[in-house]
């Protein structure tokens, strides 16, 4: 199997306060560094890594947006397309939690029904600075039908698995809509066997 | 066995004797005692070195087992007989022996006979095959020669010259696969084909140059059939989902070396994504996603600015997607301008996008939703096409040309709208408000204006680029509507008029002030403002002196010329006039707040109301400051001046500070 082909293409779409560290987790997982002093993302950048789980590749488009409200007319654009969003918050700033909901309203009116959300807290790493509890954070998230996970992409705390999972997730997605829409427009991955994945493990 | 056994039993016998013989030969010089001379003759034997009789005493142990005087007697009888059978024996066997000799010289003799026969035979057959034999040799000598030639022939073959499997996958079937050994096989024929070149240094010059030729001809086939199947594959990459395989990536590698056919074939990319990328601009328009989600672009047509936004946002992913689908194809190859050749053909792959999309943005933009949304989308536009540009480069692509020519096309439809809404402003002025404070006109356009820049706040362009929008839409905007005011203005009378300037510049100070990049306006409004207030200070200090009856007096004293004779006689400047005068001043200095001009109850500001009051006040002051010298000075003649003028300037200062 080479790296030109790959059974599975999915669009991930980062959303969040400005300064929550949107940009840095991309980096992390992209690139495996943390940019010291990352300056505000102007628009929407793009990324791509491709992995491989179980024995399959998926290539994953990442697309990081710019959380400062100016932008904001541009960026929702991109929830429409999106196969997963990553909503995220800093555990340190209080601020960015209680945007969560204005947020989730945004996903509602751009983003499709079937899009998977998963809110992620991140800068573990300050956790002698946290003002959002993990519990707290959790029972949002479970309210909200959304994953939840705690990241440092300071530390790499979480960021691989972060993806990797979400990426399972959205393999088991598609196979089930192709086995829905089989009649329909052709996914990546058609005609692929199914298999039983045991790497999902979300909380 | 039996004649060795016969032998060795010989040789005792003999032994025995010899050992009797020697005895007697000794006799002589012995003494004449026999006994005596039998013992001598034992002891000087020395039986244990004699070898020979051990071994014949050895054997007589064998038979002679009874030491008695008859067998004693009988020995020698015994010994005899015993040596007798063995010779018997011995002739017996010997005879066996020679009739053996004779039998074998019989054969040797036949053999001889045979072997001179053969002899001359052989040499009869010599003579005659000695051509046989000659040619023979000659044969195998180039037998060897030929098998090293041979040998020779092989390692030139294996290292000039294909094996039927790499030339059948080179030429292949038509419409079959390439595969890794194809490249496997046309890396050969490189190497042959550069590695015959040692042949021209040779004399075999021949050779290298037909293998030259036959080499460069069969890779010009194998690049034809490489080429035709990579262009077959390119034209199958026709899913929104571009997958391209291991072995084009090789093939586009491999087509490097011809850049006729890579350009084809990256043509012929470029034009299968194309139309890829077409289909899925009008179905994500017009059908959605599988399923119907997302839902179609154009179901939001009615809000432009999210209409736009969209239909901008997926060529954006898509322009991604597409660049990097062609940064896999191109992996390997290492040519000069790969980064060009991306971008050149990215350009190609979202030219066809171009129509559709500007036929919508157009349809938007003539629309005209308002001076508003057509600033937004002018600098959504902006921004795409400096997003875009980043992944396409800098050259002439198409799309970004669109994009380019929709932001200058809703750009000046947006000068258009605002020059349009200033140009209605001065169609039909409206008189000012009875309560002189900004017309609706003003009002509206400021609204406007506040709009534009909040979405200019907003914008996502770079600071230069906004900065430069700002000069041109203040002066869009803001130049008639001062022309307006002033015009609207222009049949009030002089406190009226400063009035309702003041109020209609505040109102676009205060608008701007919310928003950089206006600090230069806001300066030239500043100063405008200061005009206006001088005249509304001076009118306010008019209208107090009038009341209270100085006006006249003081403005005779400033024009008054020593010439005239004294202030006292002159009519109305009189002691009894300046007393009236002073009764009123003070009722003024006892509640100054009664004489306000009505205007300045409409001001706006506070702060400016303020402003007025405090410098008018001032004015009145230094009025006062004069009148009172001139009536202290002797030369006016006054008599006893404390009685008319009883307060002193710095008292009147005090009291209306």
């Amino acid at each position: 199997m080479s790296m030109e082909d790959y059974d599975f293409l999915f669009k991930i779409v980062l959303i969040g306060n400005a300064g929550v560290g949107k940009t840095c987790l991309v980096r992390r997982f992209t690139q495996g560094l943390f940019p010291p002093g990352q300056g505000a993302t102007i628009g929407v950048d793009f990324m791509i890594k491709t992995v491989e789980i179980n024995g399959e590749k998926v290539k994953l488009q990442i697309w990081d947006t710019a959380g400062q409200e100016r932008f904001r007319s541009i960026t929702q654009s991109y929830y429409r397309s999106a196969n997963a969003l990553i909503l995220t918050y800093d555990i340190t700033c209080e601020e960015s939690f209680r945007c969560l909901p204005e947020w989730l309203r945004e996903i509602e009116q751009y983003a499709s029904n079937k899009v998977i959300t998963v809110l992620v807290g991140n800068k573990i790493d300050l956790a002698e600075r946290r003002e959002v509890s993990q519990q707290r954070a959790e029972e949002f998230s479970e309210a909200q039908d959304m994953y939840y996970l705690e990241t440092s992409a300071k530390e790499s705390d979480n960021v691989e698995k972060l993806f990797l999972d979400l990426a399972c997730r959205l393999i088991s997605e598609a196979r089930q809509n192709t086995l829905v829409n089989n009649v329909s427009s052709p996914l990546p991955g058609e005609g692929k066997s199914i298999s039983y994945l045991t790497c999902c493990n979300f909380n | 066995m039996a004649d060795t056994s016969g032998e060795v039993a010989a040789v005792p016998a003999s032994g025995a004797a010899n050992g009797l013989s020697n005895g007697a030969g000794a006799t002589p010089a012995q003494p004449n005692n026999p006994l005596s001379r039998k013992l001598h003759k034992i002891l000087e034997t020395r039986l244990e070195n004699d070898k020979e009789m051990l071994e014949a005493l050895k054997a007589l142990s064998a038979f002679f087992v009874e030491n008695s005087l008859r067998t004693r007697r009988n020995l020698r009888g015994d010994i005899e007989r015993r040596s007798l059978a063995i010779n018997e024996e011995f002739v017996s066997i010997f005879k066996d022996v020679k009739e053996e000799l004779e039998s074998i010289n019989e054969d040797v003799q036949a053999m001889s006979s045979c072997c001179q026969d053969m002899t001359s035979r052989l040499q009869a057959a010599k003579e005659q095959t000695q051509d046989l034999i000659v040619k023979t040799t000659k044969l195998q000598a180039e037998n060897q020669r030929l098998e090293i030639r041979a040998q020779v022939a092989d390692a030139f073959l294996s290292k000039f010259q294909l094996t039927s499997d790499e030339m059948t996958l080179l030429r292949g079937t038509r419409g079959g696969p390439v595969t890794e050994d194809f490249f496997k096989a046309l890396g050969r024929v490189k190497q042959i084909h550069n590695d015959v070149k040692v042949l021209l240094r040779t004399n075999q010059q021949t050779a290298g140059l037909e293998i030259m030729e036959q080499m460069a001809l069969l890779q010009e086939t194998a690049y034809e059939r490489l080429y035709r199947w990579a262009q077959s594959e390119c034209r199958a990459l026709t899913q929104e989902s571009c997958d391209v395989s291991a072995v084009l990536t090789q093939a586009m590698e491999a087509l490097q070396d011809r850049p006729v056919l890579y350009k084809y074939t990256l043509d012929e990319f470029g034009t299968a994504r194309r139309s890829t990328v077409v289909r899925g601009f009008i179905d994500a328009l017009t059908r959605g996603g599988p399923g119907g989600t997302p839902r179609p672009i154009e179901m939001h047509s009615h809000d432009p600015l999210r209409y736009v936004g969209d239909m901008l946002a997926w060529l954006h992913q898509a322009t991604a997607s597409e660049k990097e689908h062609l940064e896999a194809l191109l992996k390997h190859v290492t040519a000069q301008g790969v980064k060009e050749n991306i971008q050149e053909v990215v350009g190609h792959i979202t030219e066809g996008v171009c129509r559709p999309l500007k036929v919508r943005i157009e349809q938007v933009i003539l629309a005209e939703p308002g001076a508003v949304l057509l600033y937004k989308i002018s600098n959504l536009l902006k921004f795409y096409h400096h997003t875009i540009s980043g992944i396409v480069g800098n050259s002439a692509a198409t799309l970004l040309t669109t994009i380019e020519e929709m932001h200058l096309l809703s750009k000046k439809i947006f000068f258009s709208s605002l020059s349009l809404h200033a140009n209605k402003l001065m169609d039909k002025i409206e008189l000012p408000p009875p309560d002189l404070g900004p017309s609706s006109a003003l009002s509206q356009t400021l609204t406007l204006l506040r709009d534009v820049l909040a979405s200019h706040d907003s914008s996502v362009v770079p600071l230069d680029a906004r900065q430069a929008d700002f000069v041109q839409v203040l002066s869009c905007v803001l130049d008639p509507l001062l022309q307006m005011c002033t015009v609207s203005a222009s049949n009030l009378g002089t406190a009226d008029m400063a009035t309702f300037m003041v109020n209609s510049l505040y109102m676009m100070k205060t608008t701007l002030a919310l928003f950089e990049f206006t600090d230069r306006r806001l300066e030239m409004l500043q100063f405008q403002i200061e005009a206006h207030l001088d005249t509304l200070i001076n009118e306010q200090a008019s209208y107090v002196l009038t009341r209270v009856g100085l006006s006249y007096i003081y403005n005779t004293i400033q024009q008054h010329r020593p010439d005239q004779g004294s202030l006292a006689s002159m009519p109305n400047l009189d002691s009894v006039a300046l007393k009236a005068a002073m009764a009123q001043f003070d009722r003024y200095l006892s509640a100054p707040d009664h004489l306000l001009m009505p205007q300045l109850n409409s001001l706006l500001s506070a702060t400016v109301k303020e402003q007025i009051i405090k410098q008018s006040t001032e004015l009145v002051c230094r009025a006062y400051g004069e009148v009172h010298a001139a009536v202290m000075n002797p030369v006016n003649a006054y008599k006893d001046p404390e009685s008319i003028l009883h307060r002193s300037p710095e008292q009147v200062k005090t009291l209306l500070s």
